[in-house]
């Protein structure tokens, strides 16, 4: 099927610019289009508006040795079909930007700006992004000169954050050390007595340098990097990481490993959401609720544990199948630890349902509009809630999601109705959440039998330099896209990680419009984002 | 895993643990990596390309190796290279007032801590009341940590492990802490952030570093965007090792870190 779109897409993009392409190529699931700098802005805005396509990612990378010029690619995603529109930059330090016309585009733009020193033309946001104001100008971490160990100079400055002057309007600056056990960021509210007029958040602030990193790192290091870009993706972002090479190996990993995977993607995915249910109920003043949730939560780590060796599902994958196998003797603790804790879990969300000082609480709290969750590009929860039917187990199937992805023409129908429904707000996305801890514990009873095959397979001992490949998996955000471009001697010539917090921040400036400062918190927990998976 | 009464997770009585010691952890968690043999000289070297955060050192003088607790992430790379000569081990490595208390030698290694959840607690609780009266105000920093630690930190407060039990809690301000529970490699955008938090916290004052990445780099190491561990930023106090620790070590490190509180520190309070 995706090979038609592929076909398709060619077609329609080559028939429309066919003067201005000057190269297609295809790799896997992936179309390949180079263009010249300048067409950049009008190609961008026809796949984005008149194919529908979502903007997936934009990379950069320095191949100035290579090709001469830094090389940016703008990924694109429709039906199981990644688009990138591929450009050189060649002796250029400025690429036009597309931010006005994809909205989303400008985060990344000016993280290009920041990590590579290209200037994006046009983009009305000319403030830093990733290097805070202590970070002297001119020098740029990942283009290639630049020294992995290199301590810059501080250097004294001011972020200007956007300023709301008026009768009664003040300031609330919050972060970035808050006050509950979370991760650091500012947050800069302007409010009319307790409503909030606007909020600027100010991100990156553990920003790690993990890309610059993996750039001098053995492959399987990297493997351990990616399980830490955010300690509660670590099998959605491994899993991601090592299809990329897997598919620049062009190997297939054993059916068993396959099923592995989805169960410990789906273990994960059940254990964050009873997490974030738990902090949902916790910042509506409910501990009862919290303190139920979190005791399953520990329940459920406990179970990772006794399965992986790892709390939080560390050291599952592997490059070419996964490291830990499912016996029979996990097999029967996974079953009797998900049948007590669905059973628990459902009593649970009985209680918080009935409960209308909680119920009222969520109900039109953090509400989101369909059109701004689609224009900042959003997926997971965060895009489902709005009713953006984007799942990168469905879209782009891997592990053994093929397995679950049939429904009936009914089952599709209904489907198609519960998402026109949905209404944006925080009771939607606790709704869903709920929805979704009870399809992993389906999908998981019917992962169960396993393949009699392997864990994994070896993947060649060299890989072909300069090949590169996408990986992605949907973790419990949405959907986490890595690209990986080998170098030579098996090393990593660029790592760039995008995942679904990165897509999903910019939505919570929207969210909290006109709510009081005290709902804040709500709604961040409904949102449920990840600082250190957003700043790497 | 624990037991419960059948009646489910309403009415189902008391959860939170009195003994943790039959239920520390299950026989595969990797807790730490522990030398069985003494490695041969290729070993040796093998190992040490192997490990990804250089926990795993030669010493040239007499031919050993040493293990650096406060580096190691559990990622196992070493003992499925060298079965025979390196193990993992379910049982976690303890924390450490210095930061060369928590390297390991080949010589074989006796470490564990027989003492039990409840027992750590009350002895934690005596040593708390005699330095801070009757509570213990922890204020925790995220300095750039995956989020791991945050996980288990935040486990604390759940109904199982309930530190508020024994007299400790998480303040919202670090004007109010007794404690800094710092975690991650102390990103540079978070050590200006992180040395006014030190600055705000009144003395006397405890530092605890929690994780590999917060006792040395881990992983990130040191690098552009890192200062390589919270020691390069504010005085350290206690060091606990893990990737992440597990709730129950948090709890040991933080008994640690009230021991090493000077008598006459109480004066000024």
């Amino acid at each position: 099927m995706n090979n038609t779109n592929l076909e398709n897409y060619t077609k329609e993009i080559t028939n429309k610019f066919s003067n201005k392409i000057t190269k297609t190529y295809q790799n896997n699931n992936e179309l390949h289009l180079n263009v010249e700098l300048n067409d950049i802005p009008k190609i961008c805005d026809y796949v984005y508006k008149n194919l529908n396509a979502r903007l997936a990612t934009i990379i950069c990378s320095d191949e100035r040795k290579n090709i001469g010029g830094f090389v940016i690619r703008y990924v694109f995603e429709k039906d199981g079909v990644f688009i990138f529109i591929v450009v050189s930059t060649g002796q250029n330090l400025s690429f036009p930007s597309i931010a006005l016309h994809i909205p989303s585009a400008t985060l990344y733009e000016r993280e290009i700006k920041d990590m590579f020193g290209l200037i994006p033309a046009g983009n009305p946001d000319a403030r830093p992004l990733v290097l805070h104001e202590h970070w002297p100008d001119e020098v740029f971490p990942l283009r290639k000169e630049f020294e992995l160990e290199t301590k810059t100079k501080r250097q004294e400055k001011e972020y200007p954050f956007l300023r709301v002057q008026g009768e009664g309007i003040c300031e609330i600056p919050v972060g970035p050390v808050h006050a509950g056990i979370i991760e650091p960021a500012h947050f800069r509210f302007s409010v009319l007595g307790e409503n909030i007029i606007n909020l600027e958040t100010r991100l990156f602030y553990t920003h790690k340098g993990m890309e610059k990193l993996a750039e001098s790192m053995r492959l399987d290091e990297v493997l351990l990097l990616s399980e830490r870009i955010s300690g509660d993706e670590s099998v959605a972002n491994s899993s991601a990481f090592c299809q990329a090479i897997e598919n620049i190996a062009q190997v297939e990993i054993p059916k068993r490993a396959k099923k592995i995977r989805t169960i410990f993607g789906e273990l994960e995915r059940i254990y964050n959401h009873v997490g974030t249910l738990a902090g949902v109920s916790a910042d509506t003043s409910f501990p009862f609720g919290s303190a139920r949730l979190n005791i399953l939560k520990e329940r459920l780590m406990r179970l990772n544990e006794s399965i992986s060796g790892s709390r939080i599902l560390f050291g599952v994958n592997r490059i070419g199948g996964v490291r830990c196998d499912i016996t029979a003797e996990h097999k029967k603790l996974i079953l009797e630890t998900l049948n007590e804790i669905s059973g628990d879990f459902d009593k649970i969300i009985i209680i918080l349902k009935s409960k209308s000082s909680f119920m009222d609480r969520l109900r039109g709290t953090g509400t989101i509009s369909k059109k701004i969750a689609y224009d900042l590009g959003t997926v997971g929860i965060v895009a489902r809630c709005v009713g953006i039917d984007v799942d990168a187990r469905r879209d782009h199937p891997y592990g053994s999601y093929y397995l679950h992805n049939h429904k009936t023409p009914q089952e599709l129908m209904q489907h198609q109705i519960e998402m026109e429904k949905r209404t944006g707000d925080a009771l939607t996305r606790f709704e869903i959440r709920v929805q979704e801890v009870q399809d992993s514990f389906d999908i998981i009873r019917e992962s169960l039998d396993l393949e009699n095959d392997f864990l994994f397979t070896s993947i060649p001992e060299r890989l072909e330099p300069f090949r590169s490949s996408l990986g992605w998996a949907e973790s419990h955000r949405g959907q986490t896209l890595h690209w990986v471009m080998i170098g030579e001697n098996n090393s990593i010539f660029r790592y760039k990680i995008r995942t679904a917090s990165f897509c999903n921040w910019p939505v919570i400036e929207q969210a909290v419009l006109n709510d009081i400062v005290p709902d804040f918190p709500l709604v961040n927990k409904s949102l449920d984002l990840s600082y250190s998976g957003n700043d790497l | 895993m624990i037991k419960v009464s059948r009646k489910g997770i309403v009415g189902n009585g008391i959860e939170t643990i009195k003994n943790l010691t039959n239920l520390l952890s299950s026989k595969n968690y990797r807790g730490s990596v522990i030398f069985m043999a003494e490695p041969t000289n290729d070993q040796r070297k093998m190992l040490e390309d192997i490990c990804p955060t250089k926990a795993l050192f030669s010493i040239k003088e007499n031919n050993t190796m040493g293990l650096d607790n406060g580096k190691c992430i559990m990622c196992g790379y070493c003992s499925e290279a060298a079965p025979k000569t390196i193990e993992i081990s379910n049982k976690p490595a303890i924390p450490a007032k210095m930061r060369n208390q928590m390297i390991d030698y080949s010589s074989p290694q006796t470490l564990s801590s027989k003492k039990s959840y409840e027992q750590i607690g009350n002895e934690l609780k005596e040593k708390i009341q005699k330095m801070f009266g009757r509570s213990l105000a922890i204020r925790q920093v995220d300095a750039g940590s995956c989020n791991g630690c945050e996980i288990e930190i935040a486990a604390l407060n759940n109904p199982i492990y309930d530190i508020e039990r024994f007299g400790m809690r998480f303040v919202a301000s670090p004007r109010h802490a007794d404690v800094l529970l710092v975690t991650g490699p102390a990103s540079r955008n978070m050590e200006i952030a992180l040395l006014r938090t030190y600055e705000a916290t009144p003395s006397p004052k405890i530092v605890i570093a929690v994780g590999a990445c917060a006792c040395s780099g881990g992983i990130f190491s040191d690098t552009y965007a890192t200062t390589g561990g919270i020691d390069k930023v504010v005085p350290v106090d206690v060091y606990i090792p893990g990737c992440p620790p597990r709730p129950e070590l948090l709890l040991q490190g933080l008994l640690l870190a009230v021991n090493r509180l000077k008598p006459e520190n109480k004066k000024q309070i």
